[in-house]
């Protein structure tokens, strides 16, 4: 907020000037942006830590589950796994080690937590990365070709609603009963090849793209109306023209603005997705981590995802800036 | 003896066509191993996929005997104390290693440590005070004291070459930590799969399996499939050829279809049973606890349910426990809704509040049952729905439901905080589990749900773990029985858990192991053309 109020305030009169400020004031708002990120991780590393203290049940117990419990089992799994040094020390430690990029060893699965994550995290990307081209095309489609008719906008909408409120498991298993089971095009499990990931990106993708579809067409309805709009008309430019080059951009914006919350849901039901379909990935392994107890791996996820939503949201007002020229702070819009 | 010459043997050894050499099979299961490692992975679901890599000292027979596997032959001294394996001479690690006492007598080493194996190095390997490789094929094991299920769980822990234990794998387990069975693992795909190929070497087949020499196909997948409804489209469409776990509504579509196959095996260990907490609330007083075996129908709750799929259980081991299994319970007990009405009457129980619930000193007669979301399958939350419902409609009782996340459910179960919890255990077998349900908690007890410190019951147990008479046991299990559940009514055994395997009528010799009765590994398996 700052950096850009200073560079609007600055944008001086001389081309040079206000080329050279501009690039100081984007310098500091990258600054300022990774800044902020790096604190919203730390906040997210301390805040996975207390709660998953705070959560019932003592590691040690866990790990012991029903087997027999005798002192000298417990004394060895609190030094195995550093539990018999205080509450603080042990996230002090851990931070550090984070730091050399240590995420250390997994209670349950026994294994390093760095190679565990970057193991599961390609599949979990293609699916996501997949669902998302689904939801972002579903949309667009959608969008463009209904908005403002009547008819079609009825069918569209009812569809939508209809994806919006059907639960993924439920969208998942009827696409693997019709198109796996019963007309036998796709397989049902697995990373194994494109074919495989063409249902659960469906499932996943189908609902976040029937909400899309619905900002998408408020906003290009919107557009459309817009004096703009009948000037283009009246340059004798075709409807679908009008929509694709002019509307678009203008009804583009709050979808944008959706991006962090597709993140956030593409993240969470890539979850169901994973366990339907039998997909390896991240987040089948964060769900038994949770319902495991076991801190490092859910940790290292949460990192990760703070990660991501950090990158993701510094992109997205990149994207602002390119499809808004009114925010840029050396245009004259701005500078009024 | 009658009963093993009935019982169903592989049916692979049944089919009269020759087996075919070759093909690849692929397997759709319900559970991922936490970890490849069999000496650390507890779960009862994963131990067929394990099987296939690692194999044990002894194998066992349907009526409870031992056949020699990896040991030739086995001695027990006459005090009891001592064990000596004879093993073959002939089997070689999947790393080239050869397999000796030496090797052998490492495992039970490093068993015993608790940062390798946690836990486990506090069950049977803790009675272990010497193993001794005396030669090449001699291992003496000396125990401090008698402690009879030793055999059972001696001959049932995998053995792993001496290399394994220096693999960076080692807790994960995974390829580098190589077993002696028919298959080695080739290649995991966490979240996905587990490939195996076949061993060619192999030629040490336990006495009792369906062929000797290697194993009839080229290589076994397990694929990853946690819903049941996937296994079953999967296995419908040909996607897999063989699937585990399947639910009772989805059983008919494999039974008499002919292009299926479909069979079932029940668990041994603990039925699937309410245990009454005897230290905490109303059930502290027998005579509730007594109320409540008397007040619940089971016999129909169970038919209705399941649709006649599962079988009510009436003890404290299900009757797949061969071993130990005493059926003179069956009947001595059950519904009576007069006598559950009578208990509680004299229990003091005797009005009534306005949702028809019984009260005493204004206090409702409420039983919390505390459910672990971890072994909620099977429909157990309809279950206990029905079991609420017969309580309450029969006797006036209210059973409240939680079901619970793992950290809560350890919390509670340490705390004591809790007026039920239902469970059943599969693994521990040999009338271990018998210890690990009824000694007090502080004495091995570590599942004692009923929290009883009952001294006549530690008492058997000991005498009953220091002789190797089998019969002398049986009877003492017996007496326990009889005593835990008739005279203290300790727990409410609802139905016996099994398992399921629906495979494509082209896979032959799919089937359960003789004894422990989970689905046995890929050995015997081969595919018609």
């Amino acid at each position: 907020m700052d950096s850009q109020n200073t560079s609007a305030i600055s944008s001086a009169p001389t081309f040079f000037a206000s080329h050279r400020l501009r690039r100081n004031g984007l310098a500091a708002q990258i600054a300022g942006r990774i800044g902020s990120g790096m604190l919203v991780l730390w906040a997210a590393v301390t805040l996975s830590f207390v709660s998953l203290q705070l959560a019932p049940g003592d590691i040690v117990s866990l790990l012991i589950g029903e087997q027999l419990r005798t002192p000298e089992v417990e004394a060895a799994i609190r030094a195995e796994w550093g539990l018999d040094e205080p509450l603080l020390s042990q996230y002090l430690s851990y931070l550090t080690r984070i730091l050399h990029g240590d995420f250390g060893r997994s209670y349950i699965l026994q294994t390093e937590v760095s190679q565990l994550v970057l193991s599961q995290i390609l599949p979990t990307l293609k699916l996501t990365t997949a669902a998302l081209f689904v939801a972002i095309i579903f949309g667009l489609v959608s969008a463009v070709l209904t908005a403002g008719r009547r008819i079609p906008r009825g069918i569209a909408g009812a569809l939508e609603l209809t994806l919006v409120s059907t639960p993924s498991f439920w969208l998942g298993i009827l696409l693997l009963y019709l198109f796996s089971f019963t007309l036998k095009l796709f397989p049902v499990s697995g990373d194994r090849s494109f074919s495989a990931l063409v249902l659960p990106a469906l499932a996943l993708g189908l609902p976040l793209g029937a909400v899309v579809g619905q900002v998408l067409r408020q906003g290009l309805e919107r557009a459309l109306e817009e004096p703009f709009a009948l000037t283009v008309r009246s340059w004798g430019t075709s409807g679908l023209v009008l929509r694709l080059r002019h509307g678009l951009r203008h009804a583009a914006l709050p979808a944008v603005t959706l991006t962090g919350w597709l993140v956030g849901s593409l993240l969470s039901g890539a979850v169901i997705t994973e366990s339907v379909f039998g997909r390896p990935g991240l987040g089948r392994v964060t769900v038994e981590a949770v319902l495991g107890h076991d801190l490092p791996v859910v940790l290292a996820v949460a990192i990760l995802s703070a990660f991501v939503y950090v990158t993701l949201s510094t992109l997205v007002d990149v994207l602002y800036l390119w499809l808004d020229p009114r925010l840029r702070s050396d245009s004259p819009e701005a500078a009024r | 003896m009658a009963l093993a010459a009935a019982a169903p043997v592989r049916v692979g050894a049944q089919t009269k066509t020759a087996p075919v050499k070759g093909g690849a099979l692929t397997w759709g299961v319900e559970t991922e191993p936490n970890t490849l490692n069999p000496h650390l992975n507890g779960q009862a679901k994963a131990k067929l996929i394990l099987r296939n890599a690692y194999e044990t000292l002894l194998a066992r027979t349907p009526d409870g005997g031992y056949v020699p596997w990896l040991a030739k032959d086995y001695a027990i001294s006459e005090d009891g104390r001592t064990y000596t394996f004879t093993l073959r001479d002939d089997v070689t690690f999947h790393d080239g290693e050869k397999l000796d006492a030496a090797a052998v007598a490492l495992n039970f080493a490093k068993l015993k440590e608790p940062t390798y194996s946690g836990s486990i190095s506090a069950g049977h390997v803790s009675h272990v005070t010497e193993a001794i490789a005396v030669d090449a094929r001699t291992l003496v094991l000396r125990l401090s004291r008698v402690y009879a299920p030793f055999l059972d769980g001696a001959a049932g822990i995998e053995i792993l070459s001496p290399k394994s234990f220096a693999s960076a794998q080692l807790k994960a387990g995974g390829p580098e930590i190589a077993g002696t069975g028919p298959f080695r693992i080739e290649r995991y795909v966490k979240g996905q799969e587990i490939r195996f190929v076949r061993n060619p070497a192999y030629n040490w087949a336990p006495a009792n399996a369906g062929h000797q020499g290697p194993a009839y196909l080229d290589n076994v997948t397990y694929r990853f499939l946690p819903e049941a409804a996937v296994r079953t489209g999967a296995l419908s469409s040909g996607q897999v050829d063989v699937i585990e776990g399947i639910s009772g509504n989805d059983a008919g579509l494999f039974k008499d279809n002919p292009e299926f196959t479909y069979q079932s095996a029940l668990n041994t260990g603990t039925p699937y049973t309410l245990y009454l907490n005897v230290a905490q609330g109303p059930s502290e007083d027998v005579r509730v606890r007594q109320a409540v075996l008397a007040a619940v129908d089971v016999e129909r709750v169970i038919r209705s349910v399941y649709r006649g799929e599962r079988q009510r259980a009436w003890g404290i081991l299900t009757p797949a426990d061969t071993d130990f299994y005493d059926r003179s319970i069956e009947g001595s007990y059950g519904f009576d809704p007069k006598r559950a009405n009578q208990l509680l009457d004299e229990a003091g129980w005797n009005s009534r509040d306005a949702e028809g619930f019984r009260t005493k000193n204004g206090k409702r007669l409420t039983i919390e049952i505390v459910q672990s979301q971890a072994t909620l399958r099977d429909q157990r939350d309809i279950l206990l729905q029905a079991v609420q419902a017969q309580a309450r409609q029969n006797a006036g009782l209210d059973l409240v439901l939680r079901y619970v996340d793992a950290g809560t459910y350890t919390t509670r179960q340490n705390d004591g905080q809790y007026g039920i919890i239902p469970n059943s255990t599969t693994t521990q077998e040999n009338g271990v589990t018998i210890y690990f349900h009824y000694l007090p908690r502080d004495k091995g007890g570590s599942i004692n749900y009923s929290r009883t410190e009952a001294p006549e019951i530690s008492a058997w147990l000991d005498e009953a773990a220091s002789t190797l008479d089998a019969k002398k046991r049986f009877e003492i299990y017996g007496r326990l029985q009889r005593f835990t559940l008739l005279e203290q009514a300790y727990g409410l055994p609802l139905y016996v858990p099994d398992d399921q395997i629906a495979a494509s009528a082209r896979v032959k010799g799919v089937g359960f192991r003789p004894f422990k009765r989970l689905p046995e590994n890929a050995y015997d398996i081969w595919l018609q053309s």
